[in-house]
């Protein structure tokens, strides 16, 4: 009987021993910090900013589907891709609006960039820093990306919500008009232009600049036609102190290879590496790759995906002007790759792209007279592989961009064609040697100095051929507007745009989730 | 009996090192050698209503010799002489001993036990008798286990318990998905496995040979005191032990010839005659960039023959099982060889166990203990969809591609499809898994009615995989990959433990067992990982996979992984004068893995029941009993991420700055969490009537069951301008939430019936249910749920199809131009000819995604379950079958045929629309154009009803007596048909497939079929 209750009582010990047991409960997780102990120092800060660049080098930006779209909406790119739905998109035949590929991953992925600013724009303030510029830069450069995303996703589907706090899970962001939406981005620009540094040292090349945060300024304001406010944003870098900071390159190639990446032109470039060789762009991989797929996703049917190509009237319209000493126009040689290349360029290395030759491959691959990007492959004239990634930087905006807005903003405040503004142009022609306008072997040119309707006429040809297939050309159209000449223009062209609707096409659908699930959020017109 | 038990350690350890025909054939010999076998005994054992009984064991007491009745009841068996005794027994009955005497014959009449229903029900920490169960459990016997020689416990399930929905993959190795009762929660809808008191969520790696019996509950009272685990449902798996007597050893071999269904692919030139009709009428359509037909290669390969092979399966195992009282074993051995009816695939698997129990005084202990390993060769991709994208005209080599495989070209074949064949290749998985699971308990009675147990229970996994990326392409664009190799390791570790205190007694009419009890639980898994790029490759192109030799860049990982649940539990079950039932459990649980304020819930549930066949009153004579029952209880469910409350800095962001560049690194929130996560609750109520008729012949059981399930755990997507990403690939956002409310009502019926005439002796068992859900709620204030092909709205069912609804072929361009909506906008203005024309159901003069309707049900009206059983002499045939009805299945591979849109393969009864062939829904067949083949319209619908056989057996059992003369106790020869009979109007290959979701349901994205089987199967025991 003894031992019996001795039984009991070590069973009933067991019982009380096990039952302290909130504490067991406080499992701590080994594998990540919480965002309780992180933000405290100026070095999280600075991390939480990485984090935002970060958001460049993603599927939904700037490695892939920017200028898959950007460029396959706008005339100067076609796209004949075997993924029927993806060439659809770029025909304005935009079915399923939570089309993953282009639609959800562009949308959601620029947010993404948001949310990881407002983080830092939110969390600096309780973090002290021993250096106030410091600070001040973190905080700049975090608007300016803030501003930059959300401008993107203006130039896609214009009606967006502008987002300045960090997200909540209950979030259900308030829809703004275009606008609103880009008065918000002039407020984030200026105010990144205010602290940022004029330049970086060369070990930061890549991060924000003041001069980069003018020229988006400068851009915000022109979709607006806020012609002064765009040549008050812009001055600084044309006829300005900045003015100092900035040269076209000498050889136009150099805007489109890897070589002499962060050259005097360059105001905004996003800085792609095979430095990590392994993994996707992805969000829980350190060894995520920071290159570009622009290789792979626009190399020739056959060689690679061939999501998008150019248009054929480049050509056409490179070919119909040339050079003072009587040669073709360079830029076609470096940013197209075509049937007729060696013939146009006879003093040139052949054309090659990842190692072919258009001949040998053109017959059995039933190239015909298709144009494919020769800008930003690997090395324009060696043999290279192919691969999934590329390390070439992709440049936002350029000096010469700069110059041809400018030129366009004096043009659009001017009763005439300023002679700034011509000389701008002429300065981005003389480049290649292009005779200045009013001496050009394409007479129709010579009558582009004559009106401001003629100067900006000429301008959007001027910047088509002076930066196709770069993602700018969409933000251009979309500028200079959809009207019945314009339209009839761009259908010539670019079949494409028989699909195009006004009062539609202009703006993207939203992805139908976010419709359906904010009830702050309409789907755009006529969708 | 120690000697016994001696001599079957030895014989375990015999297994190591002898094949099993060998080992066997020894035993034989040994056991033959026993006795000097003098005098033949024949008799008839039969049941009180003068039925033959089969399956009883006749020993010679003290010995292990032996036979069992066959089907009429007979046996036959040499004896040393007059004073043996045999000994009869069967389950159920009473066991009786027999002198022999000067007797040649002996027959006699087993008495039950009582009654059948004083059986035994295991419901978690205890066991009741079955008449006085109060929940919804369904019982499944070793006998219908033994004789489906089924290979995984899921498929012994399937159509065997009303309430209880199987659904298999053909795939080898892959678990079966169980769903008790319907889906209850959108996150997890596992049930909980219990195996001899170990929780496990699945059980694939358990050797159904060795299952004893398999209870499933299915209320919330029956399953309450698994509480916080058991809101799916709750599997009880009892294994076999050792039963006091000499040793009996038990040999079963199966060895099954398997085949797949296949689709009816086009050749080659048929394949080339309807894609030049696609490509010319691309040209006539002006399709962009299409302007002359392809340079079709000229090969003719049937993809599907190059993937789908037929197989042997093997399966062979052997039980040895005896003891005494105070020390019982059960050891058994399990080997199962599949290899694979896909290409590149197999599946080995290994299992081994040892279960002993035993009691001495106050004293009762125990312990079971099995191994499991798996080699698994794993599958890439989805062959089944592969080949049918993939052209006949390409050839499966192509010497002149990285890699030597065939695959497209944008003159010859342009497709994206991927070569399977390449993928599996160049690209190979293996993983080996190897579980230890256990537990070892010791049981003290004290004074009379009390006694406490000590449970300490052990799951352990070691799992690996080896992946080997080649160099080579497998589909038309893919870049230059580098080779590489990466391997992934998992040590999962599982530790509960339990106290539990029982007391149990009868007082007058009053019969009381209550319990209460503590249990501590606590899992981990260490996650490793490793890569490296650059694999060596042998001068003839062999690759080392040792990373020691791979010279390029190296990455590696780890994640540690926690959670700890303490539970409390309490129990009553009372009776009173054996008519009426109570049983109340409470249950108070605390999870790690939620909110420090919300981890600690409480789980109450009752269940009453009246045996009305018990009352003076009753007077029925054909019923024998009635019994009434109703339960309410509650349950909880906290089965989501480890710290899914938590938000957390993600650390991987990096970016570079610089000329050259320079890595950055970065870290910020890129998860958003909810903070406030508490327990999911299920609410069930249960009324059930359990009846038997006429001698017990008939039996009968019906329940109806009301779930509600609040605060349900689930990955709830957040708004995509969150910006918040919960996951690598898309834009997903789904964050754990208490996101949503759901409803299920149900009807399940089981009615048996077993009688004999004359010689023959059958039965039929029958099982339907009958569902209803319903979404109650959504979180963050949505009432609308979308995923690719389906809504799930508040109000409804999950899951609804949800699609554009088609409307014929636009035969003209006439009809194109007067399809018009109610302002007189022609609606589908580009259409052509031969294209699907949609319904307008906005009216706004266009197609898009707001024309969706709801136009199909996912959910089965009704779903039954079929066993049926014939013996004659020694014959019998068993036939198993289940089937769903009333339900629609989106048909994915018929979609990935398309109509030569992609340049895919088709079938060949493709039929498609032309000016001189209008008669047809098939439209024409247009390449480089989406329109008519996308995936969200409900021309991929068709009914998915069916009802398949699942089993059709067929049985020889030897006679007693030639079985005596060969020195065996029992053998038996049998040949099943596994699912070689199906009725349905399904296109695809099978209509029974898993659901890849539960937003997802119903949607068969060319799923690996059901494979059909002829099985031999051998079973002797001595």
């Amino acid at each position: 009987m003894k031992s019996k209750i001795l039984y009991l009582f070590a069973a009933l010990m067991l019982f009380f021993i096990t039952s302290c047991s909130d504490n067991l409960l406080n499992v701590p997780n080994p594998n990540a910090l919480t965002d309780e102990n992180f933000w405290k120092t100026p070095d999280d800060a600075e991390k939480g900013l990485v984090a935002v660049y970060n958001m460049l080098y993603r599927q939904g930006t700037w490695t892939r589907n920017n200028f898959t779209q950007l460029d396959g909406m706008a005339d100067d790119a076609i796209s004949y891709a075997g993924w029927t739905e993806l060439a659809e998109w770029s025909r304005f035949i935009m079915t399923d609006y939570n089309f993953n590929e282009v639609n959800q991953k562009i949308w959601y992925q620029h947010y993404q960039g948001v949310f990881r600013a407002n983080q830092v724009i939110k969390n600096v303030d309780q973090i002290v820093f021993k250096d106030a510029e410091q600070k001040k830069k973190v905080v700049a450069q975090a608007k300016f990306m803030r501003a930059f995303f959300h401008f993107y996703l203006y130039i896609y589907y214009g009606n967006i919500p502008y987002i300045t706090e960090p997200s909540t899970v209950e979030a259900k962001p308030m829809q703004l008009t275009e606008d609103q939406v880009l008065t918000l981005c002039a407020q984030d620009f200026k105010d990144a232009a205010n602290d940022l540094p004029e330049t970086w040292q060369t070990n930061q090349l890549g991060r924000a600049t003041k001069g980069a945060a003018l020229a988006y300024l400068g851009k915000v304001y022109m979709q607006q036609h806020k012609w002064q406010d765009a040549k008050d944003a812009l001055i600084w870098l044309v006829e300005g102190a900045g003015a100092n900071n900035y040269q076209l390159v000498s050889n136009y190639r150099d805007n489109v290879t890897a070589y002499n990446e962060f050259n005097s032109e360059y105001v905004m470039e996003i800085n792609f590496s095979e430095i990590l060789k392994t993994g996707f762009d992805v969000d829980y991989d350190a060894n995520s790759n920071l290159g570009t797929q622009f290789g792979m996703n626009n190399a020739p049917k056959g060689l690679g995906w061939n999501n998008v190509e150019l248009s054929r009237w480049l050509v056409d319209y490179y070919l119909r002007e040339k050079t003072t000493d009587g040669k073709n126009d360079v830029r076609l040689y470096y940013n197209c790759w075509y049937n007729n290349s060696k013939l146009d360029f006879p003093d040139m290395p052949e054309a090659l792209i990842y190692g072919t030759t258009w001949e040998s491959q053109s017959t059995a691959q039933a190239w015909g007279n298709r144009v494919f990007p020769r800008l930003y492959t690997e090395d324009l004239s060696k043999p290279s592989d192919l691969f999934y990634w590329d390390d070439i930087n992709y440049r936002l905006i350029r000096y010469a961009d700069v110059k041809l807005c400018y030129a366009e903003v004096l043009n659009e405040l001017a009763g005439t064609p300023p002679p700034l503004a011509v000389q701008l142009v002429n300065d981005v022609r003389a480049r290649v040697n292009l005779p200045a306008l009013g001496s050009s072997t394409y007479t129709e040119y010579n009558s582009a100095i004559s009106s401001k309707e003629a100067f900006r006429e000429h301008l959007k040809i001027e910047r088509g051929l002076e930066l196709p297939f770069q993602g700018i050309r969409w933000m251009d159209l979309k500028r200079w507007g959809f009207d019945a000449t314009n339209l009839a223009a761009l259908k010539l062209r670019d079949p494409d745009f028989n699909n195009f609707i006004p009062g539609k096409s202009e703006r993207m659908p939203i992805p139908q989730t976010d419709v359906d699930n904010n009830p702050n959020l309409k789907q755009n017109p006529n969708y | 009996m120690i000697e016994n038990l001696k001599n079957g350690i030895k014989r375990i350890t015999a297994i190591r090192y002898l094949k099993l025909s060998l080992l066997l054939f020894g035993l034989l010999l040994n056991t033959g050698a026993l006795f000097a076998q003098n005098k033949t005994i024949t008799g008839v054992v039969k049941d009180e209503s003068g039925a033959a009984i089969p399956g009883v064991s006749v020993l010679v007491k003290g010995t292990s010799t032996g036979v069992a009745t066959n089907v009429q009841g007979e046996f036959q068996l040499k004896v040393p002489g007059p004073e043996t005794i045999l000994t009869f027994s069967f389950i159920g009955t009473v066991s009786q001993d027999i002198r022999v005497g000067n007797k040649n014959s002996i027959d006699i009449t087993l008495h039950l036990d009582v009654n059948k229903l004083e059986e035994v029900v295991v419901i978690g920490y205890g066991t009741v008798k079955k008449k006085d169960l109060t929940g919804a459990v369904s019982i499944v016997n070793t006998k219908d286990i033994q004789t489906r020689a089924s290979q995984s416990v899921g498929s012994v399930l399937k159509g065997m318990a009303s309430g209880v929905t199987v659904t298999t993959t053909g795939q080898p190795g892959a678990g079966s998905v169980v769903r008790i009762r319907g889906i209850g929660s959108l996150s997890n809808n596992e049930p909980l496995y219990v195996v001899d008191g170990l929780s496990l969520v699945g059980a694939n790696n358990i050797n159904p040979q060795d299952i004893e019996s398999i209870q499933v509950l299915k209320d919330a009272s029956a399953a309450a005191i698994y509480g916080a685990r058991a809101a799916n449902g709750v599997i009880i798996i009892t294994t076999k032990k050792g039963k006091e007597g000499p040793l009996k050893v038990d040999f079963s071999a199966n060895v099954s010839y398997n085949w797949l269904p296949k689709y009816n692919l086009m050749n080659a030139d048929e394949y080339k005659k309807w894609d030049d009709v696609a490509y010319t009428n691309a040209i006539v359509s002006g399709v962009p960039g299409v302007t002359k037909l392809q340079n079709h290669y000229t090969n003719n390969t049937n993809w599907q023959d190059e993937i789908v092979k037929n197989t042997t399966i093997q399966n062979y195992n052997i039980a040895l099982s005896g003891g005494t009282k105070t020390l019982n074993a059960y050891v058994s051995g399990n080997v199962m060889i599949d290899p694979g009816t896909v290409y590149g695939t197999d599946y080995k698997k290994y299992t081994f166990r040892v279960n002993t129990s035993g009691e001495k005084g106050i004293f009762s202990y125990g312990q079971n203990l099995y191994f499991t390993n798996e080699i698994t060769n794993g599958m890439w991709g989805n062959p089944f969809s592969n080949m049918i994208a993939m052209p006949p005209t390409i050839p499966v080599y192509d010497e002149t591609h990285p890699g030597g495989f065939g695959y497209g070209s944008p003159d010859r074949a342009n497709t994206y499809a991927q070569n399977p064949i390449g993928g599996q290749n160049l690209q190979t998985n293996k993983n080996k898994g190897f579980f230890i699971n256990g537990n070892i308990f010791g049981q003290v009675k004290l004074f009379d009615a009390l006694s406490y147990k000590m449970n300490l229970l052990y799951v352990g996994y070691t799992g690996s995989t080896d992946y080997l990326r080649k160099i080579g392409n497998w589909t038309m664009g893919q870049g230059a990959d580098k080779p590489y190799l990466s391997r992934s390791t998992r040590i999962q570790q599982k530790y509960d433990f339990e106290n539990t205190l029982n007391f149990k007694k009868v007082i007058g009419k009053h019969d009381i067992d209550a319990m209460v009890g503590m249990i501590y639980e606590d899992d981990n898994i260490v996650d490793q990982s490793g890569t490296k790029l650059d694999p060596a490759i042998t001068s003839n192109g062999e690759y080392l996979t040792s990373m020691n030799v791979a010279s390029g860049l190296a990455s590696a990982g780890t994640n540690f992984l926690e959670g700890v649940l303490i539970s409390y539990i309490s129990r009553l079950n009372y009776v009173y004068d054996n008519r009426y039932l109570l049983s109340a459990t409470f249950r108070a649980d605390g999870s790690s893995r939620l909110s420090p304020a919300n981890r600690w819930a409480y789980f109450p549930s009752v269940a009453l029941g009246w045996r009305i066949s018990q009352e003076k009153f009753y007077n029925v004579k054909w019923m024998n009993e009635l019994k009434l029952r109703a339960s309410y209880g509650q349950l909880g469910n906290a089965n989501i991420g480890y710290w899914d409350y938590l938000n957390f800095i993600n650390t991987s962001p990096r970016a570079v700055f610089g000329n050259p560049a320079a890595l950055a690194l970065g870290s910020t929130v890129s998860k958003l969490s909810n903070t406030d996560l508490r327990w999911e609750r299920k609410t069930q109520v249960d009324i059930g009537v359990d009846a038997a008729f006429l001698n017990n012949r008939l039996t009968f059981t019906a329940d109806y069951f009301d779930s509600k399930t609040t605060d349900i755990l689930t990955g709830m997507p957040l708004l995509l301008s969150t910006g918040s990403a919960s996951g690598n690939y898309g834009p997903n956002t789904a964050i754990v939430a208490n996101a949503a409310s759901l409803e299920n009502k149900g009807i399940e019926l089981n009615l048996g019936w077993s009688d004999k005439i004359g010689e023959i002796s059958y039965s039929a068992k029958l099982n339907y249910s009958k569902l209803t859900n319903k979404l109650t709620k959504l979180g963050f204030g949505r009432t609308e749920q979308y995923s690719n092909l389906a809504i799930s709205k508040v109000g409804e069912p999950l899951a609804m199809f949800y699609l554009l609804k088609t409307d014929g072929l636009f035969q003209s361009d006439a009809e194109v131009q007067s399809y018009t909506n109610s302002k007189g906008q022609v609606i589908q203005p580009t259409a052509k000819p031969g294209d699907i024309r949609f319904v307008d159901t906005d009216d706004n003069g266009q197609i898009n995604n707001n024309d969706r309707q709801v136009l199909g049900n996912p959910w089965p009206k009704f779903e039954t379950g079929i066993q049926l059983s014939v013996a004659w002499r020694n014959f019998d045939i068993l036939i198993n079958g289940h089937g769903r009805f009333g339900f629609d299945i989106w048909n994915g591979s018929a979609q990935t045929a398309g109509f030569f849109a992609n340049n895919n393969n088709n079938f060949k009864d493709f039929n498609p629309w032309s000016p001189t062939n209008t008669n047809t829904r098939t439209p024409h067949a247009l390449y480089g154009d989406s329109r008519n083949s996308i995936g969200n319209m409900d021309y991929w619908l068709e009914n998915g009803s069916f009802f398949r056989f699942d089993e059709i057996g067929f049985g020889y059992t030897l006679p007693a007596n030639i079985c005596n003369k060969i020195h065996f106790r029992n053998c038996r020869a049998g040949l099943t048909l596994q699912n070689i009979v199906t009725f349905s109007g399904y296109s695809g290959l099978d209509p029974d497939f898993a659901d890849s979701g539960v937003f997802d349901k119903a949607q068969d994205g060319a799923s690996y079929p059901n494979p059909r089987a002829i099985l031999f199967n051998l079973t002797f025991g001595f």
